[in-house]
């Protein structure tokens, strides 16, 4: 487990002599294999490019993006953006949500009594071991059926006052869709959940069982032990692997497009339908997804620096 | 891991997938009286030029749409459209996520033996466009049934039955949706698409130096109806009655979607 975890100030490990002289960060010997990766790539382009017949015609897919109101003249997000919009709100409130799933499954998982490592565990095994597309479709036609109908989201959310349902539209997306929008999230939620669970299981274990002993034996009651001593060591140990989830539910959340959840890759297969410009809108889609989890990786790697020095 | 506690970690993951395969309560009252105490009629469907498709605004146009507007109209509620993907729409009208497919659901016994269809409130047929480089010397139609022959189509359509007992020996490959299926014929890697009709000739008509009609008639004339859940039977007579009712308007409709291009302004060049 030890051996994953990059090295960190502080650690044990003492810190590394400088360099007496700093040598240039790049040799010809490196030019020289980045030459010869970009002429592998141009070739590979250009074959590519004879066996693919393909003309590429990019201004039918630009009107899905933005579009200009015919009435007002102004502009106004077509369906790729609102498509987008759905997959952050997913995208956000799924990582909220699978990680107090993981939070809670992985203290059951630790936890003394039999029945609450059984539940956690037979939760785990059951959506670890199944792929990713079935679970999507079993979750939402014998699962989420039964008891989505009988909470009729959408008729308690006309009842609310206007002011609340302007900021539940901005929170959670148009009321039509809150449905469609709930299941998604559900859905994924409580997939990526197990593999948080995982994750938060491992960190917990792997805190060595001294720490929680020397905290009893300062006079620390149990719960203090867990909330001061054991849980944020173990949390601080789990960040990197974190966000490689978090990154993963992003990815994974166009799943849910299977199931007609109306994110990015659903429109992008209704704007692929209609304008019948099929690489053009998955080379968008992908870049577009790409820029997500890009920013979402840096940034998570910004907070690991910041925490490994504020140690 | 002890053996008893292995098994009860078994057990309760069994007990768990049992209770969620257990069937969703039938729900008794007809179909219509649903309808009409929510307000709204909920109709799913899947992108299929020229059934439904976006314009250039985003809003849904075409045939399909046109129906289900007049449709709902007609029994004095709102209309709520709700796309769905293809592969899964019939497990889903079954689980209750909408009234009424109206999506050109091609009437099959296969699918009737898990939904109800109306009569056909629409005839159409199955095209061909087939690859100039590949399929140019193949003989129509029988030089078609041979191992070497690569046809395409949308999984789950009708047409890809078609060309399984028209041509047993040809090779079927199957894709999400009909563009990377045609696009495939046209980057020559496979010989013929089948598709519904006015499809295959719009996509002859954009490509002519790719793609060629290897036959100018419908392959197989087809029959589209609504699909309901089974045991609606009053319902179902209702629809089939609005459908013989609006036998001239829904002939309009469909020359209109399908015989011409007027619509074409409204949507993104082909």
């Amino acid at each position: 487990m030890r051996e994953n975890i990059p090295d960190q100030p502080g650690s044990l490990i003492a810190p590394r002599p400088a360099p007496p002289e700093r040598k240039l960060p790049w040799g010809r010997l490196d030019a020289f294999w980045l030459l010869l990766i970009a002429a592998l790539l141009a070739a590979g382009a250009l074959r590519a490019q004879g066996a693919f017949s393909y003309e590429w015609n990019w201004s039918s897919v630009w009107p899905y993006i933005i579009k200009t109101d015919p009435k007002t003249g102004q502009w106004a997000p077509n369906l790729l953006v609102q498509g987008l919009l759905t997959t952050l709100r997913l995208a956000l409130w799924g990582m909220a949500l699978a990680l107090a799933i993981g939070l809670l499954m992985g203290w059951m998982r630790n936890h003394p009594r039999l029945l609450l490592r059984l539940i956690s565990a037979s939760y785990v095994m059951t959506v670890r071991n199944i792929p990713p597309v079935v679970f999507v479709f079993v979750f939402v036609y014998f699962i989420a059926s039964q008891f989505m109908p009988s909470l009729a989201l959408d008729q308690r959310l006309s009842e609310l006052p206007a002011s609340a349902q302007e900021v539940l539209a901005v929170l959670f997306g148009p009321a039509a869709l809150i449905n469609n929008f709930f299941l998604g999230l559900v859905c994924l939620s409580v997939f990526s959940g197990a593999y948080v669970t995982e994750i938060v299981r491992a960190g917990l274990q792997a805190v060595p069982p001294g720490q929680a002993e020397a905290a009893r034996s300062l006079g620390m009651s149990e719960g203090d032990s867990l909330r001061f001593v054991v849980w944020p060591q173990a949390l601080r140990q789990v960040l990197p692997a974190l966000s490689g989830q978090f990154i993963q539910l992003i990815k994974d959340s166009s799943l849910v497009s299977l199931v007609s959840i109306q994110e990015l890759t659903f429109m992008a297969q209704d704007v692929q339908v209609s304008t019948q410009r099929v690489f053009e809108v998955f080379v968008l889609t992908a870049a577009v997804y790409f820029c997500i989890c890009f920013v979402l990786s840096q940034s998570l790697a910004y907070l690991e620096r910041r925490h490994a020095r504020a140690r | 891991m002890s053996i008893r506690r292995f098994l009860s970690v078994c057990a309760l993951t069994l007990l768990g997938a049992l209770s969620a395969l257990s069937p969703a309560q039938a729900q008794q009252d007809p179909l219509l009286e649903t309808i009409k105490k929510r307000g709204k009629l909920q109709v799913g469907f899947s992108s299929f030029v020229p059934w439904a498709m976006r314009d250039k605004q985003g809003q849904w146009v075409g045939f399909e749409i046109d129906v289900s507007t007049k449709l709902a109209q007609d029994l004095g509620v709102q209309l709520e459209l709700i796309p769905t993907a293809w592969d899964a729409i019939i497990p889903s009208l079954i689980a209750g996520k909408f009234d009424l497919i109206i999506g050109g659901m091609t009437i099959t016994p296969a699918r009737q033996e898990q939904i109800d269809f109306t009569s056909a409130y629409s005839t159409s047929g199955q095209g061909i466009a087939a690859s100039r480089q590949l399929a140019s010397q193949l003989k129509w139609p029988e030089g078609y049934n041979s191992p070497n022959v690569t046809f395409t189509c949308r999984r789950g359509v009708a047409g890809c039955r078609t060309v399984e007992e028209k041509w047993p020996k040809a090779t079927l490959r199957q894709f999400d949706d009909d563009a990377m299926a045609f696009q495939e014929v046209i980057n020559g890697n496979a010989h013929a698409v089948i598709s519904s009709e006015p499809k295959p000739s719009f996509f002859t008509l954009a490509n002519p130096g790719k793609l060629f009609k290897p036959a100018a008639e419908n392959v197989v004339n087809t029959y589209e109806g609504f699909g309901l859940r089974k045991g609606n039977p009053a319902s179902l007579a209702n629809f089939n009655g609005w459908i013989t009712k609006n036998q001239a308007w829904l002939k309009q409709r469909h020359e209109y979607w399908f015989r011409t291009q007027d619509w074409a302004a409204q949507v993104p060049k082909l």
